[in-house]
């Protein structure tokens, strides 16, 4: 009986938020190597394996700093949880990386993404930078989150190496998180880097 | 109050007020329907109850059931996605008293900015209307068919007898499964499989919006209309099987049997489009929508709604740099062709919108005109000069200039 409450309890955990702290040096996909400075809690959610790490101070209703190492062409920059489509029915399209993309069109897969679930998202400002030692844009957006009327501010990177995107954005509420945390987020994709 | 864990009580009550999508009309009975024929949809008395509803006391469900929506109300009044614009407010709610007669004003209406093809009507009087039905609607009859059709639900108080339906059948945990797709609004089909009215109900709500849209002096035929602009859209991701296969369609007829009922329910088409009133009315915010609609990232969906704009009205700007725009997006293997000719044919037209010369520019950079790119971005920053991609635009200028 004991085991079987044990097998029970862990399969419960499995499907659980996994939450970890990250500090120091870390490398996203093998690929992005970024310098911790302020301690962030790295947060998995349970299913569906996401193509990007995501990052929080306070809680992901509150803040997230999202990571993108080396997205290949025809790969989304996210995974619809798989149920959500109904039977009989195509999946709705996401935002998918191609090659040769241009600034632009780089911006506007991270618009329609945080669009997707039917927030209104404003870009602000979008500005050649250099982002993990390569050529690319920084973007500002502000985003009225659909499922609680919040008004956040978000802020993203994003470059491209040999046909790899690489990617970076931080959103949180415009009032108070956003100024506070955001020389946080800054602090470390100030020191992202490809790495091979 | 009805035996039901608090938190789902609670969620079922936020979602009471969400869970008619106007394209209920075409799903059930319609066969019945017809066979009442136009004469009975064309009735000259009053459809109407004669009495206003009365609050219901506190203590009972209906009573429970108005409190809840009154405060769901209160946080839908504070919501940012609320369009605050008094003569687009007064237009809609005008509508909604030649639709509802002495009853107009116990409704309520409140435009939301989502950009999906969507009304409800909660029970104790809140209307939500989204921009994304404001968008598809072609004229004042078409959205008159919706709105009827979800004053119908509400005259004759179907949420309430759904909520005691459910609560006998215990199927309240199975209803709110159906809510789970409601949030990954990206896509038309997701939100239509969560209509929950029994077939019943959306045939007498038909029936009653019918008979008050007539009433009110527009054309029948144009509740059939709307529907089926709208499964143009559900077939991108439901096939041409759409119409059977879809979630809210499953268990209904063809919906090309339903949409001939309808007309037969209409009768002839005489009475009011309200085409250029409508026009008019949704012209100042019509741009924005469309470029909701381009946000949404669905473009094949937003391929058929345009190239319908367009069909008819093949000088419309904005529907010209909408799908330029798409096709500019989606860059499949003929797409910058069609971005182009599109582009090229809305900057020529008189006050084209400045995001046309963006999205030219975008596209002949991508086809390595430089010296046409820098033309159309230079038109860009001429017309909007503090646009928020400024600073990229002239980079990509500094770029091209030999």
């Amino acid at each position: 009986m004991k085991k079987i409450l044990i097998v029970l309890l862990l399969a419960f955990l499995s499907g659980c938020m996994s939450i970890t702290k990250v500090e120091g040096d870390q490398v996203v996909n093998s690929r992005m190597a970024v310098k911790v400075t302020d301690a962030w809690n790295k947060v998995s959610p349970p299913g569906t394996k996401q193509p990007f790490d995501m990052w929080t101070q306070e809680g992901l209703t509150l803040d997230h700093l999202r990571l993108w190492a080396a997205i290949k062409p025809g790969q989304a920059l996210l995974i619809r949880p798989v149920g959500n489509v109904p039977i009989g029915q195509k999946a709705p399209r996401v935002p998918t990386y191609e090659s040769g993309m241009q600034l632009d069109q780089l911006v506007n897969l991270f618009e329609i993404m945080y669009s997707a679930d039917g927030s209104i998202v404003n870009m602000t400002k979008v500005e050649p930078a250099v982002f993990a030692g390569e050529k690319g844009v920084r973007f500002e957006f502000a985003v009225t989150r659909k499922s609680d009327d919040v008004q956040l501010n978000g802020v993203g990177w994003v470059s491209q190496r040999k046909g790899e995107l690489f990617a970076a954005t931080f959103i949180a509420p415009k009032l108070s998180f956003f100024p506070r945390l955001l020389p946080k987020a800054e602090s470390i994709v100030r020191t992202a880097q490809i790495r091979g | 109050m009805m035996g039901m864990p608090s938190s789902g009580r609670r969620v079922f009550l936020r979602s009471a007020c969400k869970h008619c999508l106007g394209m209920g009309a075409l799903l059930p009975g319609l066969p019945a329907l017809a066979q009442e024929g136009a004469a009975a949809a064309g009735a000259t008395s009053s459809p109407l109850p004669a009495e206003r509803f009365v609050r219901p006391a506190l203590e009972t469900d209906e009573g429970g059931l108005w409190g809840m929506m009154d405060r769901e109300e209160a946080r839908l009044r504070r919501s940012p996605f609320v369009v605050r614009d008094s003569q687009l407010s007064k237009y809609l709610q005008d509508l909604v008293c030649r639709l509802a007669g002495d009853h107009c004003p116990d409704i309520r209406v409140h435009v939301v900015r989502t950009p999906l093809f969507n009304a409800t009507m909660a029970p104790n009087g809140m209307m939500q209307v989204w921009t994304g039905l404001l968008l598809r609607a072609e004229n004042e009859a078409q959205l008159a068919a919706i709105l009827g059709h979800e004053i119908g639900h509400y005259l004759e108080r179907h949420t309430l007898e759904r909520l005691r339906d459910m609560r006998s059948r215990a199927a309240f945990a199975q209803f709110m499964g159906l809510f789970g797709v409601v949030g990954a609004i990206g896509q038309l089909g997701a939100l239509a499989g969560a209509f929950a009215f029994s077939r019943e109900h959306e045939t007498r709500a038909d029936r009653l919006g019918m008979r008050l849209m007539k009433r009110a002096g527009y054309d029948g035929q144009q509740a059939a209309q709307v529907w089926d602009n709208l499964l143009g859209e559900l077939k991108v991701t439901g096939g041409q099987d759409a119409g059977k296969r879809s979630p809210m369609m499953a268990t209904h007829p063809p919906v090309e049997t339903r949409r001939d009922d309808l007309l037969k329910l209409a009768g002839d088409a005489s009475g009011s489009t309200g085409t250029a009133e409508y026009q008019q009315a949704m012209s100042q915010y019509r741009f924005g929508w469309l470029q909701d609609e381009i946000r949404r990232g669905q473009f094949e969906e937003s391929l058929v709604l345009f190239n319908r704009l367009l069909a008819r009205n093949a000088q419309d700007s904005q529907a010209l740099y909408a799908r330029g725009e798409v096709y500019r997006l989606r860059a499949g293997k003929e797409d910058l062709q069609e971005s182009l000719n599109d582009l090229t044919r809305v900057t020529a037209l008189e006050q084209p919108p400045a995001e046309a010369f963006r999205a030219l520019g975008l596209v002949q950079k991508q086809r390595t005109d430089g010296a046409s790119a820098v033309q159309a971005f230079e038109k860009y920053l001429a017309v909007a000069p503090e646009a928020a991609d400024a600073g990229l635009i002239k980079n990509y200028i500094a770029e091209l200039k030999p």
